[in-house]
């Protein structure tokens, strides 16, 4: 797994389930479109084996579900609940971005 | 099937053979797509290899999961016991090249050597008590676990374990017998077949502690502990890492102290000989006794990072 830089040169927080829940919570995607699609929302970018490996825990703690595909691109998507942990996980973030926000008197718009 | 595709479908021999059934044809796929027509870098294989070791470390139950403070405690623990094999295959080696050390050593410059070795020795005792009442203490779920028809789990495994042991046996009782009729000459290298047995029933033992070592992860895996049995488990854990670390820095001492009043001991040439006291048994040795006592410092840390969720539950 690597970590984008941000433009000061510190390196993005990251955490693969919470990043592929809330890539799937967009709809149905394969492995590699998945690892765009996170790439791309949080400049995360997600080995092979560090994706099959959280896509596997994922899929056993029955937050994600593959899909039938003919293709050998297997499509995975978020299940209920996947949903309410991904809903909690969100939470639980934006709470500590608000304190974080409060504490450092930043605007909602300069967090956006 | 392309030469680039068998290509890639040989780094999932990493993996464990249940993961490869069902994740292989898509995961060799998404790394075609990654790497579209580049070829993979050495920095790409030992990415792909790493996660197939933690799949299936995660498979044997090593691997823990974060979310879940029993899970991740059990894998620190069985981390700490499988080092602890290591470890004592070390010690194997470490009794074996420090016999009779004292004598060869000059008068006045024992009192450091003989107290590390001593303190090793009890440590080692303290470690093997440990990991004794361990067992002890996880024998009630294990019971509950056989009689829930949990056996066939393990059926294959201690059926090997226990071959392993009965040819083990066969075979030490003849060679022993064997060296009983040599001299101390003969036995420290001068008959060259007795050296060679010597340590082909040295790695059977290893196997055998390997294998016993195996059935007891995957009976741990599958039983179910209740928290309380658990704690103590990991607290167990936690003490066995702290007598091989111990024990570790101990045998540093003694090689120190041996070394310095004693080279020839350790190269095993004539007394009063000057020569270097470092030698490639003992730099084995310490080597596989860092490293089990590092994999067993990570598996401490795994414990730690769940032990104030394992104690409030």
């Amino acid at each position: 797994m690597t970590r984008t830089p941000t433009a000061d040169g510190r390196r993005r927080p990251n955490d693969p389930p919470l990043l592929i829940l809330t890539s799937l919570a967009d709809g149905p995607k394969h492995g590699h479109a998945l690892a765009k699609d996170v790439a791309t929302f949080a400049g995360v970018v997600l080995s092979p084996g560090a994706l099959y490996g959280a896509l596997t825990r994922l899929e056993e703690r029955g937050l994600i579900e593959p899909l039938e595909s003919d293709d050998r691109r297997r499509p995975y998507r978020i299940t209920g609940a996947g949903v309410t942990a991904l809903a909690e996980a969100v939470t639980d973030l934006r709470r500590i971005a608000d304190v974080g926000a409060s504490r450092l008197k930043l605007a909602s718009t300069a967090l956006a | 099937m392309t030469s680039r595709r068998t290509d890639l479908s040989r780094l999932l021999a990493w993996y464990p053979p249940g993961w490869r059934e069902r994740y292989g044809e898509e995961f060799v796929a998404m790394m075609e797509d990654e790497l579209d027509s580049r070829p993979p870098t050495i920095a790409f294989r030992a990415s792909v290899a790493w996660s197939g070791l933690r799949e299936r470390g995660h498979g044997a139950g090593l691997a823990g999961d974060p979310g879940d403070a029993a899970l991740q405690a059990r894998a620190g623990s069985l981390v700490v016991l499988c080092s602890w094999t290591a470890f004592v295959l070390a010690g194997a080696s470490y009794a074996k090249l420090t016999e009779h050390f004292a004598r060869a050593m000059p008068m006045g410059t024992r009192s450091l050597a003989q107290l590390s070795f001593d303190v090793i020795f009890v440590l080692a005792l303290t470690g093997a008590v440990v990991v004794a009442t361990g067992v002890a203490v996880a024998l009630p779920s294990f019971t509950r676990f056989l009689k829930n028809r949990g056996g066939t789990r393990l059926r294959r495994k201690a059926a090997v374990a226990v071959g392993l042991s009965v040819l083990e046996v066969a075979l030490v009782v003849p060679f022993l017998i064997w060296a009983h009729h040599l001299s101390s000459v003969q036995r420290n290298g001068a008959n060259v077949p007795y050296s060679v047995t010597f340590v082909g029933l040295a790695l059977l033992a290893g196997g055998v502690l390997a294998q016993w070592t195996a059935v007891a992860v995957t009976a741990a895996r599958h039983v179910d502990f209740a928290r309380p049995v658990l704690r103590v488990e990991a607290t167990f854990a936690v003490v066995l890492a702290t007598v091989m670390a111990a024990i570790t820095g101990a045998t540093v001492i003694w090689w120190g102290s041996v070394g310095r009043a004693a080279p020839w001991f350790l190269q095993g040439t004539p007394e009063g000989t000057s020569v270097s006291p470092i030698t490639l048994n003992l730099v084995l040795t310490v080597t596989l006794m860092v490293l089990a006592t590092s994999s067993g410092l990570f598996g401490v840390q795994r414990i730690a990072r769940s032990w104030r969720a394992l104690t409030a539950a």
